[in-house]
């Protein structure tokens, strides 16, 4: 109970405690204690330290440990720059928004981890749905016309994609009938254990829906609108926080559906559907990153990207597979530095627009350097994390059945690269009209610090390559089924 | 008697077909929130359990008490004209809806060949979520988006009854929860929307794009 305590119920009553204490300073250091708490748990139940029970509806496997830990890194970053960031000037016009905020996160929290521990399609269906209503406030933080519209849009569309998921469970009970789990409860583990008795029509059809459903969350097209328009109109946290933990909590879901396809005859198909799933999303943010004039957008297209290369690892498998993963760790921590960077430069030159935004590097020195190398870090330069494990999906690609997809896969990649490689200079060293009156002096921050942080974590992780991680990934490849 | 009841709540969907009043939907909301209650309600008739009622006497007190009480408040307070301001005229949106549940019925009944199910909930269920969906792609209220969304929503629960799903009560609660809170935030989304923009119409909402 212990864990459950930690990891859920400890974050809901949180919850409860930011939503009646007023005192901003309070709810962030009780935020912090808890995102301390939580990370602590999860990283020593990565590491085998600890072991814990978790009651009916959780338990953990390998891709639920990683996930947890992925989750927990992504919120406590996020957690400690929300006060500096709650506290910037250009934030009075948020003030009602702010109240609610802590309380919002500890739920986001609480619901996150609920889904990725849970070990039932129904709890999991429960959770994810909730980690929906814990965010969609969020993004009406500045309470101004375009928020409340990503608002209103990402939860209409992610609500109705929810409930496409639940078609698909459904139908995955029915893929049951007159085996020997019908009646049963909808485990994940006994589904995949008994996952060859199951009618193979409905299965399919199960996938389709999960997978669909889903992609509203995970942003993967052409399901992702909802997603981009929430993503680059939430507060930075907020977007660092979607991009690095939410979508892949989604990603659980297909993957778990995933696992249970895996080994009948309709495995080939639930591939093939991964794999145009992931090269639509690459052409969405190929088309979308010649014209996208805003950069917070352009990061969340980028997001599409990152996701559509995991998927597209998930669906090719062997060593892809092994670089999908290792990817979804490197992605949700450049993003964090990213997104803050790109909150850094909106609270600056108070505009989202490219075009408005000149000569970054000489008036907001810090931030413009760290927004290059996170730049350096998203696009896979060495050697920084995403390098790598872009070269492992690379190369699963080229010795798959279907190495010809790489050519598609490094022709979109080459140009997003590119366009955005083009957006960001700009930003940072074209020379605007009206430089002058811009240039202040830039105090170092937190934002500025957990930015270098998480660039030292990536490089060290991506060049030390742990051997806990790299087993804990191989027990993940084995539970898929993998063969690498 | 699922039968019965299974038809009734797509009658329903061939009421809210034609109409042009918001409150009518609000109307068949209720109708198809009593309906899947008696639905819940049957297997316990012969063998009463206090346990077996509660998800019932829930859904009931959720989807014919608080959420159209709900919706008919922010009809009231947003003052929100009585008419729809459908895309397509009804005489238009009524064949379309007739023609998709005729081809779901068939495929039901051919899919029946294969797999054990009740053909004509599991028929109703789906027709459910495909009206739900045609509300939503041709009205161009909100609030009536949001009625969709429900519409849509109970044509899974029936659905889901005709699959007989083994979901745990604890979780049937959380689903019934998560949906009230939907549309409870939907709910506050709207009167912002309505002092923001000055409209209740989708095509208010056309400021994010590239």
């Amino acid at each position: 109970m212990f864990g459950l305590f930690i990891f859920i119920l400890l974050p809901i009553l949180i919850a409860g405690f930011c939503y009646f204490v007023k005192d901003l300073r309070i709810q962030f250091s009780v935020s912090l204690l808890i995102a301390i708490l939580h990370l602590s748990l999860a990283f020593s139940v990565f590491l085998g330290l600890y072991h814990i029970q978790l009651p009916t509806f959780f338990s953990l496997d390998s891709l639920s440990k990683l996930f947890i830990l992925i989750l927990s890194n992504v919120y406590f970053w996020v957690v400690l720059v929300s006060y500096s960031y709650l506290k910037k000037p250009l934030m009075r016009k948020a003030e009602e928004g702010k109240k609610y905020y802590f309380a919002l996160i500890n739920f986001y929290l609480a619901a996150n981890s609920a889904a990725m521990l849970s070990n039932h399609f129904g709890m999991f269906w429960v959770a994810s749905e909730a980690t929906t209503l814990s965010v969609a406030p969020l993004i009406y933080f500045y309470r101004n016309e375009e928020s409340l519209e990503a608002m209103w849009k990402y939860l209409f569309l992610v609500s109705i994609g929810i409930a496409f998921a639940f078609i698909g469970i459904l139908l995955l009970t029915l893929s049951a009938k007159g085996t020997s789990l019908e009646g049963e409860q909808l485990f994940f583990w006994q589904f995949i254990r008994k996952a060859k008795e199951l009618n193979p029509v409905w299965l399919k059809a199960s996938f389709i829906f999960i997978f669909v459903g889903l992609s509203t969350k995970i942003g993967i097209a052409p399901m992702h609108s909802g997603d981009i328009d929430a993503t680059s109109n939430a507060p930075s946290p907020i977007a660092a926080l979607m991009s690095g933990s939410l979508r892949l909590t989604a990603l659980v879901g297909v993957m778990r559906i995933f696992q249970i396809i895996q080994p009948t005859s309709s495995f080939e198909f639930a591939k093939m559907l991964l794999i145009i799933g992931a090269l639509l999303s690459l052409f969405v943010a190929f088309v979308f990153m010649f014209k996208v004039n805003n950069f917070k957008r352009m990061l969340a297209y980028s997001s599409v990207e990152h996701l559509g290369l995991i998927t597209l690892g998930l669906g090719i498998g062997g060593l892809a597979f092994v670089g999908a993963i290792y990817h979804a760790i490197y992605n949700s921590m450049a993003k964090i530095i990213l997104f803050l960077m790109a909150g850094n430069i909106h609270n600056h030159y108070e505009t989202r627009e490219v075009d408005k935004v000149r000569s970054v590097l000489n008036t907001i020195p810090k931030t413009g350097w760290l927004f290059l190398i996170g730049y350096f870090a998203i696009s896979g330069i060495p050697p920084f994390g995403i390098f790598f494990s872009e070269i492992k999906i690379f190369e699963g690609v080229l010795f798959s059945e279907k190495p010809y997809l790489l050519l598609f896969v490094m022709f979109f990649l080459l140009f997003i690269f590119i366009n955005i490689g083009k957006n960001i200079f700009a930003m940072l060293y074209k020379k605007g009209n009206s430089d002058s009156h811009l240039t202040r002096y830039e105090k170092f921050d937190m934002t500025h610090f957990v930015a270098i942080v998480l660039l030292v974590i990536l490089t060290v992780l991506s060049i030390s390559s742990p051997e806990i991680l790299y087993k804990n990934i191989i027990n993940i490849t084995k539970d898929f089924g993998v063969i690498l | 008697m699922e039968n019965v009841l299974s038809i009734l709540f797509c009658l329903s969907l061939f009421y809210v077909s034609v109409t042009s009043r918001v409150k009518a939907y609000v109307t068949v909301l209720r109708v198809q929130g009593v309906i899947l209650s008696v639905l819940l309600i049957l297997p316990f008739v012969y063998h009463f359990s206090i346990f077996g009622i509660i998800l019932p006497a829930t859904l009931l007190i959720v989807k014919v008490y608080l959420i159209p009480r709900y919706i008919n408040k922010v009809i009231l307070d947003l003052d929100i004209k009585r008419r729809i301001e459908p895309t397509i005229q009804q005489m238009v949106f009524l064949p379309i809806v007739i023609a998709s549940m005729i081809i779901i019925f068939f495929a039901a009944n051919m899919l029946s060949g294969f797999t054990e199910l009740d053909v004509i909930p599991f028929a109703s269920g789906f027709s459910a979520i495909v009206v739900g969906i045609y509300i939503i792609m041709f009205r161009k209220k909100l609030i009536v988006h949001v009625c969709g969304f429900l519409i849509l929503e109970n044509g899974i629960f029936l659905f889901g009854t005709a699959v007989a799903s083994e979901l745990p009560m604890m979780i049937e609660l959380g689903t019934l929860l998560d949906i009230f809170v939907v549309v409870f935030i939907m709910g506050i989304a709207l009167n912002r929307i309505s002092s923001t923009f000055e409209g209740f119409e989708v095509s208010h909402l056309g400021r994010l794009k590239d």
